[in-house]
C-alpha cells in the first residue's frame, strides 16, 4: 500500500515528459486501483489467523448444523475426538463425568441387576423343580437311555407348555416374513402384531436410557408368554401357553442363527415379497412343541394350589398349636412361680412331655389341680415336689391357726363323777382354752370359726342319764367362756355321753379322765 | 403375497389417524399412538392384479416434541406426508418431514396429501403452493377423512406406485445378475 500513492503522484515533469510506460502505469492504476486494494485487504484477513479465527467463529455453529442435515461423515469424523475427550478429562478428573452419569447410573444398574437376577431365578425355579420330581428322574434315565441331553428331553417331554404360535419377523420393516400356528390362533392379527412388535421395542429401547444394545424379549400375558429373539436381520417370536422351560430359549437362538445363515440374502434384499422364506416353513413348525393340553393343565394348577393351600393349612394349624401349647405351658410356668409355697427349680419340655421339679410346702395350693386348670393334660406332665417349709406369711398365718388348732384340740376341761360343775383347778386349763380361742379367732381370715364343745362322761352310769349329762358339762363349758367375753355365737355344743372314751378298757382311776369337755376346731366355707 | 411398510407422517392434527381409520377397521387402540408412538394397521389392495398388503404405520404427531424416529420409519417402502389445508405452517412442516424422510429411506414413493378438503374454501395453504410442489415432482392428493373423499385413491396410488417400484428393482438385479 505504501508504495501505491507515490506510483500514483506523477513526479513533476515526468507526465509532460509524455513517457508511455509511465502513462500506461496510471491508466492500469487507474482501471485497477481499487480492486487491487481490495484484494491487498483479502490478503491480509487470508493471511492473519486471528481474523480468520474470528470470521469462522461467527458460522462455524451453522456449518455443523448444516453438515449433520446433510450426513452423518461429520459425527463418524469427530467420535475420535469425542473419545478422546472423554477419555482425558476422566483421566484428569473422573468426579465431573462421574457426577454428570449419577442420575441414570442407578437405573441402568437396577434394570441390569433385575434382568441377571430374574434369569437367575427362572433357571433356578426350574432346576429346583426337577430335581425333586419323579418326572425328572424319569427324563434323566430316558437321556441315558438315547443318548440325547437332559434339555432335549426336557424340551419335547415337558408339559406344562405349548408353543402355539411362531412368528419369523424382518427386523427392519417389522414385516412378518413367517408364521406358523396350531389350530385356534392366540394373537388376534400377526401381521399387525408383528409390526407392533418391532414398534413396541423401538419404544422400549427408546424409552430404557439404560437399554443399551439390549431388547425386548419376554411379554407376559396371563396364562401366556410371548418369548422374542432377536437377530440382526430378523426377529423370532414364539407365543408359548404355560411354563415354557428355558431350554426353549437357547432353542429358538438356534433356530434363528440358521435362518440368518440359510435365508441371509432374501433377509438383506427383503421388498416385501415373503415367497422366499416359504422354505423357512419346516424350521417354524420345529419349534411348536409342547403338548400341554388347555383343558388338563388349568386342572393340575388347581390341583398344586389345593395341594399348596391344604399344606399352608397344615403348616398354619401345626403352628397353632405350637404356639396355643407353648402358650398354655409359658402361662402354668408363670403360674407355679407366682404360687407361694411353690419353688420351681427346673422345668422341660420335649416332644410335647412336660418335666417339673422343684421345692413344695404341703400348705401350698395343688400343682397338679394348677396343671389341671391350665388345660394341659395331667398325664403329659411329670412332676418331682421336694417339701419345705415355706415362710411366706400366708403359711405362716396358717401354721399358727394350725397350731392353735392342735393345741385346742388337745385340751380337755376334767369334772368330778357325776357333776357338771368345774372345778377351781380347772380354771387355769379354761384360761389355756380361752387364749387359744382368741389366737384362733385373731388368725381367721375368710372363713367362719366354729369351735365345737363337746361333753363327755364316762362309761358308767345309765347312757341316757350321761347324755344329759354330757350336754350340760358342754353347757358349763360355753358359759364360762362366754363370760369372758367370748361371742356364744363361736359355739356349738354337742353331747357325746360316753360314746368316745379317751381310752377304752384301761383301770377305773384312768376312766375318771372321760369325763371332760374336749374341744374340736370346724371352719366353714363362707363368713 | 407382497407386503409393503407405509408410514403416514405430518404435523400433529392434521388428521393421519383419521385418515387411516377411514380406510381400515383398526384391532388397536388409538392409544398406542400416544403411548408407543404408533399404531400400524393392515390393508389389501389390489394393484395391477396382484394382492399387496400395506402395513400402515401411523406414526405419532410431529411437534416440537416429537421427531421422527430413524427406527420407525426405516424399511418403509412409501410414505404419506399429511398436512393441514387449515393451517399452512403444516405444509411447511411436511416439507421438513419429506427431506428427513428421505434421508432415512433414499427416494422412495410417496404421496402428499392436503387433509380437509370438505373446507376447501377457508384453506390457508394456496393453490399456488401446491403447483409448486409438483412442479417438483411431488404427488398432491386432496382428501377428506370427514367425506372419505380421496382416501381410496391416495393409498390405491401409492400401491400402485410402490409396485411399479418393486417391479423395476426386480427387473434391475435381474438385469444386473443376467
Amino acid at each position: 500500500m505504501s508504495t501505491a500513492p507515490s506510483a500514483r503522484e506523477p513526479l513533476p515533469g515526468e507526465g509532460s515528459n509524455g513517457d508511455p510506460s509511465s502513462g500506461y502505469a496510471r491508466l492500469r492504476e487507474l482501471l485497477i486501483g481499487p480492486e487491487q486494494a481490495r484484494l491487498e485487504e483479502l490478503q491480509r484477513r487470508l493471511d492473519d489467523p486471528r481474523v480468520r479465527t474470528e470470521d469462522l467463529s461467527q458460522v462455524i455453529a451453522e456449518a455443523i448444523s448444516l453438515r449433520l442435515r446433510r450426513d452423518r461423515s461429520l459425527q463418524h469424523a469427530l467420535n475420535p475426538l469425542v473419545e478422546e475427550a472423554v477419555r482425558i478429562s476422566v483421566a484428569r478428573d473422573p468426579s465431573i463425568l462421574a457426577n454428570t452419569l449419577f442420575p441414570i447410573i442407578g437405573a441402568a444398574v437396577r434394570k441390569s441387576v433385575a434382568h441377571a437376577l430374574r434369569g437367575l431365578v427362572e433357571s433356578i425355579n426350574q432346576t429346583l423343580e426337577r430335581s425333586f420330581s419323579l418326572e425328572s428322574l424319569k427324563w434323566r434315565l430316558a437321556a441315558l437311555r438315547t443318548g440325547k441331553s437332559f434339555g432335549e428331553i426336557v424340551l419335547t417331554h415337558s408339559v406344562r407348555y405349548r408353543v402355539e404360535e411362531v412368528f419369523l419377523i424382518h427386523r427392519e420393516s417389522g414385516l412378518l416374513v413367517g408364521h406358523v400356528a396350531r389350530a385356534g390362533q392366540i394373537l388376534r392379527d400377526s401381521d399387525q402384531v408383528s409390526g407392533m412388535l418391532t414398534a413396541i421395542q423401538d419404544f422400549v429401547r427408546d424409552s430404557f436410557t439404560a437399554a443399551g444394545g439390549e431388547e425386548l424379549q419376554t411379554a407376559d400375558m396371563g396364562e401366556f408368554t410371548l418369548w422374542v429373539q432377536h437377530g440382526p436381520a430378523a426377529i423370532l417370536a414364539a407365543a408359548v401357553s404355560g411354563a415354557p422351560p428355558h431350554e426353549l430359549r437357547g432353542l429358538l437362538e438356534r433356530t434363528l442363527e440358521q435362518i440368518h445363515r440359510d435365508f441371509a440374502a432374501p433377509l438383506n434384499a427383503f421388498k416385501g415379497d415373503t415367497s422366499p422364506f416359504a422354505a423357512a416353513q419346516p424350521l417354524l413348525q420345529g419349534l411348536l412343541l409342547g403338548r400341554g393340553e388347555a383343558a388338563a393343565k388349568p386342572r393340575r394348577r388347581g390341583f398344586f394350589l389345593a395341594a399348596a393351600a391344604a399344606l399352608v393349612a397344615l403348616i398354619a394349624a401345626g403352628l397353632f398349636w405350637l404356639i396355643q401349647h407353648q402358650s398354655r405351658w409359658d402361662k402354668l410356668l408363670l403360674r407355679l412361680r407366682s404360687e407361694p409355697g411353690i419353688v420351681l427349680t427346673s422345668a422341660e419340655e420335649s416332644w410335647g412331655h412336660y418335666r417339673l421339679s422343684g421345692l413344695r410346702d404341703p400348705l401350698s395350693a395343688d400343682p397338679e389341680t394348677l396343671v389341671r386348670d391350665s388345660a394341659i393334660d395331667p398325664a403329659r406332665v411329670t412332676a418331682h415336689w421336694e417339701p419345705y417349709v415355706s415362710l411366706h406369711a400366708k403359711f405362716r398365718a396358717e401354721r399358727r391357726f394350725q397350731a392353735e388348732k392342735d393345741a385346742l384340740e388337745q385340751e380337755a376341761l376334767r369334772f368330778p363323777l357325776n357333776s357338771a360343775q368345774l372345778g377351781a383347778e380347772q380354771l387355769i386349763r379354761l384360761d389355756d382354752v380361752e387364749a387359744h380361742i382368741v389366737n384362733l379367732q385373731q388368725s381367721m381370715v375368710g372363713q367362719r370359726l366354729v369351735i365345737e364343745v363337746r361333753g363327755h362322761t364316762d362309761p358308767t352310769g345309765k347312757e341316757d342319764r350321761n347324755e344329759t349329762l354330757s350336754q350340760q358339762r358342754a353347757d358349763a363349758v360355753v358359759k364360762a367362756l362366754t363370760d369372758r367375753g367370748i361371742s356364744r355365737d363361736a359355739f356349738r355344743t354337742v353331747a357325746m355321753g360316753s360314746r368316745e372314751p379317751m381310752r377304752r378298757n384301761v383301770p377305773a382311776y384312768l376312766s375318771d379322765l372321760n369325763r371332760r369337755v374336749s374341744f374340736r376346731v370346724i371352719t366353714e366355707g363362707a363368713p | 403375497m407382497i407386503q409393503k411398510k407405509i408410514c403416514m407422517v405430518g404435523a400433529f392434527g392434521v388428521g393421519k389417524t383419521s385418515l387411516v381409520a377411514r380406510y381400515v377397521h383398526s384391532i388397536f387402540s388409538e392409544k398406542y399412538q400416544t403411548t408407543v408412538g404408533v399404531k400400524i394397521d393392515k390393508k389389501v389392495v389390489q394393484s395391477h392384479g396382484e394382492e399387496v398388503m400395506l402395513m400402515l404405520w401411523d406414526l405419532a404427531g410431529e411437534d416440537a416434541l416429537t421427531t421422527v424416529r430413524p427406527a420407525q420409519i426405516r424399511s418403509a417402502s412409501g410414505y404419506i406426508l399429511v398436512v393441514d389445508g387449515l393451517r399452512r405452517q403444516t405444509l411447511e412442516t411436511a416439507i421438513d418431514l419429506q427431506r428427513r424422510v428421505t434421508e432415512v429411506l433414499g427416494s422412495v414413493p410417496f404421496v402428499c396429501v392436503l387433509n380437509k378438503a370438505d373446507v376447501r374454501e377457508t384453506w390457508e395453504v394456496h393453490p399456488g403452493e401446491l403447483e409448486a410442489l409438483v412442479a417438483q415432482c411431488w404427488t398432491v392428493i386432496e382428501t377428506s377423512a370427514k367425506t372419505g373423499a380421496g382416501v381410496e385413491e391416495l393409498f390405491q396410488t401409492l400401491a400402485d406406485a410402490m409396485m411399479q417400484e418393486h417391479h423395476a428393482a426386480d427387473s434391475t438385479t435381474r438385469a444386473i445378475a443376467g
